[in-house]
């Protein structure tokens, strides 16, 4: 199948699931009854549809995240998670959980801004360890991203342990992943950035292509490859935050997606891109689909089902790999 | 062409390249040669301006190579390393466009110029039947082919090579020789280090000889045995054979 042909398939299945899950659920909505005012036309409009579209968002943007970590880094485990900004971005959520940050910016509130914060915290954390040591290999930035991952991981630990138990509940249930949303603010947002985003990375495709193929290479084609790769990690802090602000940690979809649109894509870069935000986006809202009909009454958190997912899908495409490169 | 003078350069206090004078004219073709950890790889790094700590100056065209903004530097010269990485699936046809990326700005579509450039470097190189290959799944003769295309397609007077022939069997080591040959003949200025002393030796104008970061020789290139010996520690011997010179180590 040519990549066009794969492309409009999956363009077509997203927005079929896009459509469809919002009338599934432990309440079934008649199709025909969304037009008139009734309950089932509330469920839909708003709480299923704005859940489906922030779901949409927020796979879009941790599967381009996972992509332009994996381009920044040359290496195709790089995610946000692996690097700790993800993990920053939850403990500056949680901070603001627990002293209750009233304060807004923007029109954004203390939860996405002290998210941001902690991404950015992450990420200058690892640009002061490699100026600290000198080096600018990208095996330290790698190294003191996981250092810098374990230690959020533990402040947001700290911070569960000394809430109290109401809070810690809610608490837990965020840090595990969840698409919560009323109305459509938090979707506009998001959708908002997912398309800034998505114009950014088509924009620099001759960036991104340079980077992947290696530092010297880069240089000599006259790319500054360390200020590029500066401005990338506080775009992503920017990008990533948002969605760890309003959704969680969500794992896996980073890792996994950008594996497949990449072979999907032909490493064709514009091709990858779109497939990547496609595919990111549809598995988080059937994802996201799964976690609340699967075990009813009751909602699964959707970290744990892209993670249950996710791992075992991850394995068996790792073994097709190398049973077609052996 | 490209000019150090007092150039020197050191890691953590270990000296690598020691108070370097030379001069590489216009249309040079400069065999740089030395042992192992003779600072020659650090020396092309250097005038690349892959690593810009050094002490000393480096003039490209007459301007301090410092003063050089990146994309500046990659309209006048292009640096082909030892290894290269493309740890990640890239296009052959990508590796070749990038060879345009200094002449265009973030908005800018690829131009007339631009293709021009492209196609004719798939012809000169001969890469129609790879464009679009991953550049991952190539030998390594056709990586080297293609990244030497690069080179020509981004339109540079001056290229640096490091050890260009490295894990090239004798038939795509001799296809590449008769490229560098073709892109010196058209008047650009080559820099290789290699080994390979007896392939480079009939093409090269000057040589130039790097022992423990000092310069040993610069200069016309010349057969010298005490040279050789001198960097080599072991002797050399060259016969005339098939009218072709050859120079081979004396065991």
């Amino acid at each position: 199948m040519s990549t066009n042909k794969k492309l409009w398939l999956l363009a077509g299945t997203v927005l079929l699931a896009l459509a469809v899950t919002p009338f599934l659920g432990i309440v079934a909505i008649d199709p025909l009854a969304v037009l008139q005012q009734n309950p089932g036309s509330f469920i839909f409009w708003q709480l299923r549809l704005p859940r489906a579209l922030l779901g949409f968002a927020a796979g879009g943007i941790l599967a381009l995240s996972g992509l332009v970590c994996q381009n920044l880094f040359k290496n195709n485990l790089a995610t946000p998670d692996l690097l700790g900004i993800s993990s920053g971005a939850a403990a500056g959520a949680v901070v603001a959980l627990q002293f209750k940050v009233g304060l807004t910016f923007l029109g954004a509130g203390g939860m996405v801004l002290f998210s941001f914060l902690g991404a950015l915290a992450a990420i200058l954390a690892i640009f002061a360890i490699a100026r600290m040591i000198r080096s600018s290999s990208l095996y330290t930035f790698l190294m003191s991203g996981i250092a810098i991952n374990y230690f959020f991981s533990s402040v947001i630990v700290i911070c569960q342990y000394v809430f109290d138990f109401a809070d810690t509940f809610s608490l837990l249930r965020w840090l595990t992943g969840a698409i919560v949303v009323a109305g459509y603010r938090e979707v506009f947002f998001l959708l908002a950035l997912l398309a800034i985003f998505l114009v950014c990375v088509l924009l620099l495709r001759d960036e991104f292509l340079l980077v992947a193929a290696g530092d010297d290479f880069a240089m000599t084609r006259g790319l500054d490859v360390a200020a590029f790769r500066k401005y990338s990690f506080l775009g992503l802090a920017v990008f990533v935050g948002a969605v760890v602000s309003l959704c969680g940690p969500i794992g896996f979809v980073a890792l996994v997606v950008p594996h497949v649109s990449r072979s999907w894509g032909a490493s064709r870069y514009r091709e990858t891109v779109i497939i990547t935000v496609l595919l990111g986006g549809g598995l988080l809202v059937l994802a996201d689909f799964l976690a609340r009909s699967l075990l009813p009454p009751v909602e699964v958190p959707v970290g744990i089902v892209t993670s249950l997912l996710g791992a075992p899908f991850f394995l068996a495409l790792l073994l097709a790999q190398l049973k077609r490169s052996a | 062409m490209i000019e150090a003078r007092g150039l020197s350069y050191a890691v953590n206090q270990r000296s690598i390249l020691r108070d370097l004078d030379f001069t590489v004219e216009r249309n040079d073709f400069v065999l740089v040669f030395g042992r192992n950890g003779a600072g020659k790889s650090t020396l092309l790094r250097v005038l690349a301006g892959m690593l810009r700590e050094a002490k000393g100056e480096v003039r490209l065209a007459g301007r301090s190579l410092a003063s050089y903004a990146r994309k500046d530097l990659a309209m006048r010269l292009s640096y082909l390393p030892q290894a290269d990485e493309f740890a990640l699936p890239m296009l052959v046809r990508d590796v070749l466009l990038a060879g345009r990326y200094p002449y265009r700005s973030i908005f800018q579509k690829l131009t007339r110029r631009d293709m021009e450039a492209f196609a004719a470097g798939v012809a000169q190189f001969g890469l129609e039947g790879l464009l679009t290959r991953n550049m991952q799944t190539l030998s390594g003769g056709e990586r080297k082919k293609v990244l030497l295309a690069g080179a020509f397609i981004q339109d540079v007077p001056l290229i640096l090579l490091d050890e260009p022939l490295s894990f090239l069997d004798p038939a795509s080591a001799l296809h590449l020789v008769r490229l560098l040959e073709a892109l010196h003949r058209e008047g650009r200025t080559i820099v290789v280090v290699s080994h390979e002393i007896e392939r480079f030796f009939p093409l090269a104008t000057k040589m130039l000889a790097l022992q423990s970061g000092a310069l040993r020789y610069f200069g016309d290139r010349m057969f010298s045995t005490q040279l050789f010996q001198d960097i080599y520690g072991v002797s050399f011997q060259r016969i005339t054979a098939a009218g072709r010179e050859i120079i081979f180590v004396n065991e």
